[in-house]
């Protein structure tokens, strides 16, 4: 059935189409706070589903990490999108939906006859949420990219790694997230308005502009100023802000003006606090080198995670970087209920994150990711209608 | 004609820094009424990177960092700390939708601005919290910026050279990140109080909402066991699938093969067609044993190639590729500046340049810059006068007490 999830996002339907991480995530979000997402997945499956590791180590299309992670509190249907067969059912799904989601290259959809403009004359207030590398039009529209091309393309990448090195990608899919997560706010906008208004909306999400405009003072130091600072400095910004080896493992200071006292403090060296050379912001800039040889002294004979709490009772800003176990076992996320385990027929019990946000007024879920096509009879047949024979038909020409 | 999705919705900005003037400039961007609150002991830390002298006049005002990241926002000074000033907060809050703050876990709370109390105001206000850790916890009261925050979240540790220490990203992530999802929480709030009629309280706990950036990577753990070994610019499976070097001082082209089919056109543009059939690399197995021997034949290639040339020649035989773009060259690229990506900004004192324009392109609601970043204190007249109906004289008393002002004082972000 549509989503019970007593939110009131659950009159809000959404359509996923297969599309990668980045509308995988948007869905995602969407389901958590209670709107009814299906994803529309191709016969064959969505190709996340492809993607390991695998429970029980066999590669699986129902209990493959990342399918089942971004899967979750979804309902599946299988549709070829390609057949004109599959096109005419999917406008009918439209004529109850509030919002599509898809990654496909810009005009496929038109190409399939089921674009915006031709949803928009089926479902006056649709919202259409494309989420591409590169956007719907000019010259790279059509530029093909995997996360690791993407995070090059919108300046966050040049900034990443050792400045004697090649760049670096950061961890996960970052590209594919962030654009995701920009998707689901704009999207989640775009609906409300639709709401309000009954104004369709053909939200248009470029990943490249996405990261464009996240990239802290580099660009606009250079739009502003004609300034080029956006040489890499790898893990060490200054003496007070960068990643440092510890004794047993790595801290990240984030030191602030009004730390410096304590910091010098934490160090054994109250001397450096009115010290001329280190006095202030622009005379540690000056002696950055000296400071940054303090420092990785000093760190490199640190237990992370005593530092890390000592720092904190002093609100003093020092973490220590965290492995996936660090997570699982801390104290803070174990104290906030973060992690939930949730059941899957094929996968078992496995541990999955919890919300990325808590709205008083509207709870949150990670229900299990959906098995393939597990909800084709009750869409197509309980609640569009379609007999059980004509079901049958549709599946056997490979439409469903 | 058409209205910003956000139009009529007024937003009491408290936030500073990043995280929440982030998600603030998503919202004033699509037409929300942003109202940004310093005060004169209280102002935006971005606003002393200024990359000038201070001795510059009125520099505060003149940072490019804040002034790219508060466009589109009003901007008062209010001193919160003051009863007066409280006072005056909460007649605002009265009449807006929308309060956000990114402060530490206490300072609302010593301000008598507790959810209860900006509620009992306003049973319709939308309250949006961006803390560090969360309001609840042994480590509540830990700080964490930006930067901590993705060593807190698990990021860093999945981020390396092959072989090497965790790495951080090159821009303090976790904020940007919060400021999202945070626009995110506040549109889905819209659309509730549509139905209940009710505000409520959102908390983006910025540790946890940069956990679910990387929430396969837990569910995997979960699985396997096993902690993921960082790789560099390497795939799990994909192969070649790196960052090469190209002609020029630091430059980079990006490569990412999916298939053999990706694989034999790669090999075709390069002028190498036959690697494609070369044993070592001719499967997908194979290919992915053998990547160092691939990346060396690879980069022989790049390395005499311009990054913006190659990736255009991979493109065209449909193989993913791309330049690793600079700050700079993103300002420059010819494919944002065919989309109309930046606009020309005036600015009442720091002058006209361009900015990276909204990037929620609504096909229905185009969205432009339509206010530059605000001075400091430059709508006090419209908040205190227009807004709270304030005379000219109460206006000078509140001045004249340090509840408002016109300049901040600058020894509190030195």
């Amino acid at each position: 059935m549509p989503s019970e999830s007593g939110s009131s996002l659950e009159d809000l339907r959404v359509l996923e189409l297969t599309g990668g991480v980045a509308a995988g995530y948007c869905g995602k979000l969407f389901a958590g706070y209670g709107a009814d997402v299906i994803k529309v997945e191709p016969p064959s499956g969505d190709p996340l589903r492809r993607r390991g590791p695998f429970a029980a180590e066999w590669p699986h299309r129902e209990t493959g990490a990342t399918w089942l992670y971004l899967g979750t509190r979804k309902r599946s249907v299988t549709l070829d999108l390609l057949q004109p067969s599959g096109q005419r059912l999917f406008r009918r799904m439209v004529e109850e939906a509030n919002v599509i989601v898809e990654s496909f290259p810009p005009g496929h959809l038109d190409s399939l006859g089921i674009g915006f403009e031709a949803l928009r004359a089926i479902k006056r207030r649709i919202v259409v949420v494309s989420i591409t590398p590169y956007g719907q039009s000019g010259p790279k529209a059509g530029w093909r990219a995997t996360n690791l091309t993407s995070f090059a393309s919108g300046g966050q990448m040049s900034l990443t790694g050792e400045p004697d090195r090649e760049p670096l990608v950061n961890g996960g899919s970052q590209a594919e997230y962030q654009a995701g997560m920009q998707a689901f706010a704009a999207a989640a906008l775009a609906a409300h308005q639709a709401d309000v208004t009954e104004v369709p909306q053909h939200v248009d999400i470029s990943a490249q502009e996405c990261m464009a405009s996240a990239l802290e003072l580099y660009l606009p130091w250079w739009a502003y100023l004609k300034r080029d600072i956006s040489k890499r400095r790898g893990n060490v910004m200054s003496g007070m802000v960068g990643v440092f080896p510890a004794a047993d493992g790595h801290i990240g200071l984030h030191i602030m003006p009004r730390n410096w006292p304590w910091f010098a403090r934490a160090m054994g060296r109250e001397e450096l606090i009115d010290d001329p050379k280190f006095r202030d912001n622009y005379t540690r800039l000056q002696n950055n080198d000296e400071l940054e040889a303090i420092v990785y002294a000093w760190a490199a004979g640190q237990s992370a995670k005593e530092l890390y709490r000592q720092a904190g009772a002093a609100r003093a800003p020092i973490a220590f970087v965290h492995t996936l176990a660090d997570l699982l076992e801390s104290e803070q996320l174990r104290a906030r209920g973060y992690f939930h385990e949730v059941e899957h027929p094929q996968a078992g019990s496995l541990t999955y994150p919890g919300p990325p946000f808590r709205m008083s007024e509207m709870e949150w879920g990670a229900d299990r990711a959906p098995l393939l096509g597990e909800h084709n009879r009750e869409l197509y047949c309980e609640e569009m209608g379609l007999s059980g024979r004509e079901l049958s038909h549709l599946r056997a020409a490979g439409v469903v | 004609m058409f209205r910003l999705p956000l139009y009529g919705v007024r937003i009491l900005d408290l936030t500073m820094a990043w995280a929440g003037p982030y998600a603030t400039r998503l919202l004033g961007d699509m037409g929300a009424e942003v109202i940004k609150v310093e005060a004169v002991n209280n102002w935006d830390l971005l606003r002393s990177f200024t990359g000038q002298p201070p001795t510059v006049e009125r520099v505060w005002d003149k940072s490019p960092y804040f002034n790219h990241v508060n466009r589109d926002k009003y901007g008062c000074v209010l001193d919160l700390s003051q009863e007066k000033g409280r006072e005056l907060f909460l007649r605002l809050a009265a009449i807006s939708d929308v309060v956000i703050e990114n402060f530490r876990a206490e300072v609302m709370e010593n301000l008598g601005l507790t959810y209860e109390t900006l509620s009992a105001a306003n049973p319709q206000l939308i309250v949006v919290s961006m803390p560090g850790h969360g309001s609840t916890g042994p480590e509540r009261d830990f700080i964490a910026y930006g930067t901590n925050v993705e060593q807190l979240s698990g990021l860093c540790h999945l981020t390396g050279y092959e072989g090497g220490p965790p790495q951080k990203t090159g821009i303090s992530y976790g904020d940007p990140m919060a400021g999202i999802a945070a626009a995110g929480a506040i549109a889905l709030a819209l659309w509730d109080r549509r139905r209940s009629g009710r505000g409520q309280y959102v908390e983006v706990a910025q540790r946890e909402n940069l956990i679910n950036m990387i929430g396969e990577q837990v569910v995997a753990y979960s699985m396997t066991g096993r902690e993921p070994a960082r790789r560099g610019n390497r795939d799990s499976s994909m192969a070649p699938h790196g960052c090469y070097p190209c002609r020029g001082e630091d430059q980079w082209l990006t490569i990412a093969c999916e298939d053999d089919a990706q694989f034999a056109a790669l090999c075709q543009a390069m002028g190498r067609p036959e690697l494609a059939s070369d044993a070592r690399f001719a499967d997908v197995v194979s290919r992915y044993r053998n990547q160092d021997a691939l990346d060396g034949e690879i980069a022989a290639w790049t390395r005499v190639q311009s990054k913006e040339e190659a990736a255009e020649a991979l493109q065209a035989a449909g193989v993913p590729a791309s330049p690793v773009l600079s700050a700079p060259e993103v300002f420059e690229d010819p494919h944002l500046r065919a989309r109309g990506f930046f606009e020309t900004v005036a600015h009442s004192v720091a002058g006209v340049w361009e900015v990276e324009g909204p990037h929620w392109r609504f096909s229905e609601a185009p969205a432009h810059i339509r206010l530059p970043a605000p001075a400091f204190g430059e709508h006090n007249g419209y908040v205190f006068r227009e807004l709270l109906g304030l005379s000219e004289d109460e206006v000078a008393r509140l001045e004249a007490e340090g509840v408002t002002g016109a300049t901040p004082n600058w020894a509190v972000h030195e």
